[in-house]
């Protein structure tokens, strides 16, 4: 670029410090989710679908993924698609298409259930799709009997310093100043969809019949009311955990403050994402005779690494010394919070029974 | 640059192909790259080289009046025709052009200022020929009005876009949202395009990077 102008210099200037006050927070909302525990069901992307995302234009989007690791996630080859900070510097990402994320398919619903046909015909989509938002689903990796996979679930990582939100032209995204959530304002938004080029989880989505950029909103309007987000509320097998992170006594911080056990994920992209993950603990490996060799993670450590950063082997050793330690009988509180004894407990003050509040009028 | 006074009909006028066109004195503009510095997004200056930005490099400006309605038309090469969002990574083609809202001398590379703002005539090819009349005070700062006195036809052929715009020179009810025209005064003016297969939206554009003066005659 050439030498700046003293106005460029200024223009600059002021507005690095309009972004500056768009993603201040008091308080920042995380959740720490348990890759032990995730069990794959997908009830926490239907609940947050239907919930959010039902309406026309918003077919493709899926706000809260899980998906099996290694794979290519959703949308496909997601991790290969740049954006984010280097050295603090913003990357070039890249826009992925709607066949990326995985198109909506139709499926012959009519024919099967109304038009008479449901002995002869199967239920099937249309087309011939090559692609869709779990298409590589339990593959994993690995070669047997050393194969292995485990699930990824991912919502929008309302980052500290959210790429999206230093990319909008419009600053039309900020940070909720309450709690951190990181949001969209519908009425700035024109759908140039810079944020969806800069944010390097691609956890934003364009709306066709809208023509604006939509995403993860945390569940704000739940959350507000005291009531724990769709993804985390309905999830079976309780490993959404879901409160502030300065909150000492709750779950969150201690798991990724205090004990070190949850980390975020690709933490060099550079947003200080605030979704942390439990990695997940592997069986060992066989030796080429079929015999247990204790001395290897059946999940490649290296492999976990790549996900969660060097951090993973102390998080993992924090979490085998605490096993160790309960089947000799002894207590450990990390292995007690992360069971989940008490359901309300992986939602701090957020355990307000959605069924006991007033209906909204509309 | 002048515009031209004539007796024709506004719905000869908003055809782009009208013979009426053939009478109108046109001008050809030189179009530049947005200053990549001025881009209100450290994502767009990182990502953006300015040599690729402002693909449009050449745009034909006619202007006349009727006395009663203003048009103008935009003709630009462009071999490919990017009309619809199909996808995510589609963009459309657009035009648009910019007046001072309120006199004055706006920053034109900055989309005017909080005290001094402009009034941008947007059309988009997505848009079904229903362009939108925009104020901004700023750089990202433009938004539409809810009231668009402004119409528009547009045509794609041989390798090159041609739009009409038509407004009533005067628009007393949106005096705050819409600059007023009248016969025998002048009024500064400006132009950008948009070019949707090289990824050009917002800021990222081709622009006429000096006001013009655009004398209506009486």
């Amino acid at each position: 670029m050439a030498e700046l102008s003293q106005r460029q210099q200024q223009l600059a200037s002021e507005a690095k410090s309009e972004k500056a006050r768009l993603r201040q927070s008091k308080r920042q909302l995380a959740m720490v989710f348990d890759l032990n525990k995730c069990l794959g069901c997908q009830t926490c992307v239907v609940a947050c679908k239907t919930l959010w995302t039902r309406d026309e234009g918003m077919e493709y989007m899926w706000w809260a993924t899980v998906n099996t690791q290694p794979g290519k996630g959703t949308p496909k080859d997601w991790e290969q698609m740049g954006g984010g900070f280097r050295d603090e510097e913003p990357q070039a990402g890249k826009l992925p298409s709607r066949r990326d994320f995985g198109e909506a398919w139709d499926f012959n619903y009519d024919e099967v259930f109304y038009g008479g046909k449901g002995n002869s015909v199967h239920l099937q989509p249309s087309g011939d799709p090559d692609w869709g938002p779990n298409w590589d689903e339990d593959q994993g990796g690995g070669q047997y009997p050393n194969s292995f996979y485990f699930y990824l679930p991912r919502i929008c990582n309302h980052c500290t310093h959210p790429a999206c939100l230093e990319a909008c032209p419009r600053n039309a995204i900020y940070k909720r100043e309450e709690d951190g959530i990181v949001v969209i304002s519908e009425e700035r938004c024109k759908g140039y969809r810079f944020c969806m080029e800069a944010c390097p989880y691609k956890k934003i989505y364009f709306n066709h019949t809208r023509l604006l950029s939509q995403k993860c909103i945390f569940c704000y309007p739940r959350v507000e009311k005291g009531v724990a987000p769709a993804c985390a509320r309905q999830c079976p097998g309780r490993l959404r955990f879901v409160g502030y992170l300065d909150d000492e006594n709750g779950p969150i911080f201690k798991l990724v403050k205090k004990w070190k056990v949850a980390l975020p994920l690709h933490a060099e992209y550079g947003t200080q994402p605030n979704i942390y993950y439990v990695p997940p603990i592997s069986p060992p490996r066989f030796d080429a005779d079929g015999n247990i060799d204790e001395s290897k993670p059946r999940i490649p450590t290296e492999y976990l690494k790549y996900l969660f950063g060097p951090d993973v082997e102390t998080a993992l050793a924090t979490l085998k010394e605490e096993m160790t330690k309960t089947k000799a009988g002894g207590k450990s509180e990390i292995l007690d919070t992360l069971i989940v004894y008490e359901w309300k407990s992986l939602f701090g003050p957020f355990t307000t029974d959605p069924a006991t509040l007033e209906p909204r009028k509309v | 640059m002048q515009c031209k006074k004539l007796t024709a009909s506004r719905d000869r006028m908003l055809d782009p192909a009208a013979s009426e066109w053939n009478s109108v004195p046109g001008e050809s503009l030189k179009m530049d790259a947005t200053p990549l510095a001025n881009q209100p997004s450290e994502y767009i200056k990182a990502s953006r080289n300015e040599k690729q930005i402002g693909k449009v490099k050449n745009l034909m400006v006619q202007v006349a009046h009727n006395g009663t309605d203003v048009f103008f038309r935009l003709t630009w090469e462009d071999e490919n025709k990017n009309v619809e969002i199909t996808d995510n990574n589609m963009f459309p083609d657009g035009c648009g052009i910019l007046m001072p809202l309120n006199g004055g001398d706006p920053p034109i590379d900055e989309m005017g200022s909080k005290d001094a703002p402009v009034n941008a005539w947007f059309w988009r090819a997505d848009f079904s020929d229903a362009p939108r009349n925009t104020i901004a005070r700023g750089l990202g700062s433009t938004q539409f009005s809810k009231k668009c006195p402004i119409q528009a036809k547009s045509m794609w052929g041989q390798g090159a876009w041609a739009v009409v715009f038509t407004r009533p020179l005067a628009v007393p009810d949106l005096k705050d949202e819409t600059t007023q025209l009248a016969p025998g005064s002048s009024v500064k003016i400006g132009f950008a395009v948009w070019e949707g297969s090289n990824g050009e939206r917002a800021g990222v554009k081709s622009f006429s990077k000096e006001w013009r003066e655009l004398a209506l005659e009486a």
